[in-house]
């Protein structure tokens, strides 16, 4: 079986800087795989390489073996590839419920001018995704907020809102940006359990880049590190909290306390 | 071939000097200033009012534009944009104040120095003429030269200076300017002040040569937008550049187009959208500024 | 909500079509008519402008499809003999394709930039007035005829401008109705899906492509119905005023349509209607003030910003809420 996610020798050069140096890597279908590694190690380049948001300088990523490394990113996310953005990236002057309705945008079976004339079909449409984005609203818990303004959220809110705008369009891989940056401990394993519930009751692939090294730790299948741009490790938690370059690379750089 | 460099030298050195002070204010309040080259006429008439009617000499009328412009410009800052910038929900509604701060000067001028076209006497007397190859009136060189003057004087100020330096930072990055204890409302003033005496200088200036009126401050904005889109916005080398090339563009097109009608402008506008849709920070501007 | 809905829009028909012409009729003042002719025309260009807000481009450049608009309609109507009626909708997809052109590599600029380069687009149209053979430079078009009959099946659904009694009020109530049908089609559009992706476009250009928006498409399909309207509004002008020239429409009208749409708010569909009524109707008002004019009217045009920074409009969100 074809993973359903491949990194093929992926490079970026920003002048004479290499951000991210020939990358490879697998990500299997149902699994929840995490990118690690210091600040400034290259993890968010890799992110927007990966999601297409960022042409690469060479390599390329296959989605079921199809090539979607030059592709516009609304192409992407039309193949089933989702980012969500850390969690200032959200529809700001729009309600929760709002926000998660147009991201239903994908969904669609009416086209614009059908929607614009008002068709049975874009009716049946709206229909479905309102319906759809109250079950979203269930699933993570948002009931409470569905209504407000999305700028006046929070940001545990504002997290989970991102997800919810990612899950909206019906993703077969999403990818999670940080997902678990600036929250304390009691929310963090709230996302922990949220990205799980994700895979497991909606079938999700999960790739997410992070450095909470302990939530990295509990909640992923497999881990791939990198550290100046380059792999240097890949393997399940257990592996990795053993491998001595990961360590090294850790204790040489800034945040040295990773708490394992 | 000299002489088009010549004009376009002398062009320029006045356009990169409006669009310096353009781009500062563009940077440092993230402001499209509309009524720049209403600053402009405002400048000229000033220098004209001094010079003409009192009978003062030239350098006394340039003074007071820059002192008078620059006070407007200050309290256009501290009683117009702060506050809307402050209570806006967007970036946008400073344009349309901006755009009523065109009007109002417009208005202003109109009332206090009337529709008539005005110019101040020639400033010193006879031509230069080198070999007929470059023929230009003393008056022009010695304008150009005070512009490149000004320029110069204006990069050192920015470079070297306290306050140059702090709204360098300020232009860079407004939070951590502010983080690091640079007195945002206070550069924001000044910022402002300076673009606008800018503006009313090369007014005092060019008044000697073409004279100034009422419909010109419309046109001369858009100039100074043209330039600052060429060289990239809220970057001073590019304004620089900007103008300049704008100059030498306009001085070639005038002698090489003129056979066609008056086309040098489409041209340039043609040229520009080209090179927009293929850089569409201009020359030396960050992407989407 | 359906109910006050109508009745609203069934009051504002009453007023437009009923009430205003008694009025005028009644205190005879003409010239209103001409004067609230141009309101309406104006607000449908103006209406262009606000969907371009409303995908986040400050477009300064609709003076510039208003000429076009206006120069298509009087050549085809001049030197084609075509029938004013039929000009009217291909001047309006005339100024839609040309935006298509010019919009696919402008559309990328974002904020200050865009606004730049739409506000030289108007000084490009004019000078392509001036320069091009068939607009007839300065001297532009003039004399063109009025509107002729416009029938369907033999069935006259409008009668022949020139056979009116006072084409004035015939001007008027065309120029009504098309404000109110552009009106009806933006307000359509911004509450279907059309308008939530051109809001999640406004909103955030990066997440709108990642939930697979195609930006690049909306852009374009907003700003081409946006000179649409830019077109027809120009076409209008031309045939009431009887003449175009490179002059109709300069950069100072660009500035007006968005100044309209600002003023009235730019969250609000019927924002650019209302600013465009008070701007230019508060400007013929102000003429009595004489060589005053231009100061109070930008005096007020500042101070209503210091005052109201998100539009006359904004008022409405603190007595009822939010929307």
């Amino acid at each position: 079986m074809t993973p359903i996610l491949q990194i093929k020798n992926i490079t970026k050069r920003y002048g004479g800087l290499t951000a991210v140096n020939d990358v490879s890597f697998d990500v299997r279908a149902g699994e929840i795989l995490s990118v690690i590694g210091p600040n400034g190690a290259g993890k968010s380049t890799l992110f927007k390489l990966i999601s297409s948001f960022v042409p690469a300088t060479s390599g390329e990523v296959l989605f079921n073996g199809e090539r979607i490394s030059s592709l516009a990113p609304h192409k992407v996310a039309r193949m089933g590839v989702v980012r969500t953005f850390q969690e200032t990236t959200i529809f700001r002057s729009m309600t929760v419920r709002e926000n998660i309705i147009v991201s239903h945008h994908l969904r669609s079976k009416a086209s614009l001018l059908g929607f614009f004339l008002g068709t049975k079909q874009a009716k049946e449409d709206e229909a479905a995704f309102a319906a759809s984005a109250d079950d979203i609203v269930d699933f993570l818990g948002l009931q409470g907020i569905r209504n407000e303004l999305a700028s006046n959220l929070p940001q545990g809110h504002l997290r989970a809102l991102g997800m919810a705008i990612g899950l909206a369009t019906d993703p077969k891989v999403i990818l999670l940006d940080e997902p678990f940056a600036g929250m304390n401990h009691d929310e963090t394993m709230k996302m922990v359990g949220l990205v799980r519930r994700l895979r497991d009751e909606r079938g999700v692939t999960v790739l997410l880049v992070e450095h909470d090294m302990p939530a990295v730790m509990k909640i992923s299948d497999r881990i791939v590190c990198i550290n100046f741009g380059q792999k240097i490790a890949e393997g399940t938690p257990k592996e990795i909290r053993e491998n001595e370059k990961v360590i090294e690379a850790y204790l040489g750089s800034e945040d040295a306390a990773i708490g394992m | 071939m000299e002489q088009i460099i010549a004009n376009g030298l002398y062009l320029g050195a006045q356009y990169a000097l409006i669009a310096l002070g353009l781009t500062l204010i563009f940077s440092l309040m993230n402001v499209l200033n509309f009524a720049h080259g209403q600053m402009y006429v405002f400048g000229g008439f000033v220098t004209y009012t001094v010079v003409v009617q009192l009978g003062l000499p030239f350098i006394v009328g340039l003074l007071a534009s820059a002192v008078i412009l620059a006070i407007m410009g200050a309290v256009i800052e501290k009683f117009l944009f702060a506050p809307v910038v402050r209570r806006s929900k967007r970036d946008e509604s400073t344009m349309l104040l901006a755009a009523g701060i065109a009007f109002f000067l417009d208005a202003v001028i109109l009332l206090l120095f009337g529709e008539k076209q005005r110019g101040v006497p020639k400033i010193v007397n006879g031509v230069f003429n080198w070999d007929m190859r470059i023929i230009m009136p003393y008056d022009r060189i010695l304008i150009g030269v005070l512009a490149i003057l000004l320029i110069v004087v204006f990069i050192a100020f920015m470079n070297y200076s306290r306050a140059g330096r702090a709204m360098r930072a300020l232009a860079q990055d407004r939070m951590a300017a502010q983080l690091m204890g640079v007195d945002v409302a206070r550069y924001s003033m000044l910022g402002l002040a300076l673009g606008a005496m800018l503006a009313g200088l090369v007014g005092g200036l060019l008044v000697t040569i073409t004279g100034v009126n009422l419909g010109m401050g419309g046109p001369t904005s858009i100039k100074a937008f043209l330039m600052i889109m060429i060289g990239g916005a809220g970057v001073i080398s590019g304004a620089i550049a900007g103008g300049f090339i704008l100059g030498m563009m306009e001085s070639v097109g005038l002698t090489v187009l003129s056979a066609y009608g008056d086309i040098t402008y489409l041209v340039i506008f043609a040229t520009l959208m080209v090179f927009l849709a293929v850089r569409p920070q201009g020359l030396m501007g960050k992407p989407w500024g | 909500m359906k109910a006050s809905r109508l009745l609203g829009f069934s009051a504002f028909l009453l007023a437009v079509f009923v009430l205003v012409p008694l009025f005028i009729g009644a205190t005879g003042r003409w010239d209103f008519f001409y004067t609230l002719t141009s309101v309406a025309l104006l607000s449908v260009g103006a209406a262009g402008v606000w969907l371009t807000f409303y995908i986040g481009r400050i477009n300064i450049g609709q003076g510039a499809y208003a000429l076009v608009g206006g120069y298509v309609s009087a050549i085809l109507v001049t030197q084609g003999g075509v029938s004013f009626w039929l000009t009217l909708p291909v001047a309006g997809l005339f100024c839609a394709v040309i935006s298509i052109l010019i919009g696919l590599p402008i559309l990328r600029l974002r904020g200050v930039y865009f606004a730049m380069v739409t506000l030289v687009l108007t000084e490009v149209a004019r000078l392509s007035a001036l320069a091009l053979p068939i607009t007839n430079g300065a001297k532009g078009i003039t004399s063109i005829p009025l509107p002729g009959e416009l029938s369907v099946f033999g069935l006259t659904i409008i009668p022949a401008f020139g056979s009116l009694s006072n084409p004035r009020i015939g001007f008027y109530m065309m120029a009504v109705v098309l404000m109110i049908v552009t009106y009806l089609v933006l307000w359509r559009i911004v509450n279907s899906r059309l308008g939530h992706l051109c809001r999640s476009l406004q909103q955030n250009e990066e997440l709108s492509a990642s939930i697979g928006v195609n930006t690049a498409y909306l852009r374009v399909l907003a700003y081409a119905i946006s000179s649409f309207f830019g077109g027809i509004a120009g076409a209008m002008f031309a045939s009431i005023a009887q003449s175009i020239y490179p002059s109709s429409f300069v950069v100072a009208d660009s500035v007006n349509f968005m100044l309209y749409c600002f003023l009235g708010g730019l969250g609000y569909v019927f924002g650019p209607m209302l600013g465009t009524f008070l701007l230019y109707f508060g400007w013929d008002l102000l003429s009595i003030a004489r060589e005053y004019q231009l100061l109070i009217y930008s005096g007020v045009m500042i101070l209503l910003m210091l005052v109201l920074p998100n539009g006359v409009l904004s008022l409405l969100d603190k007595k009822e809420g939010g929307k």
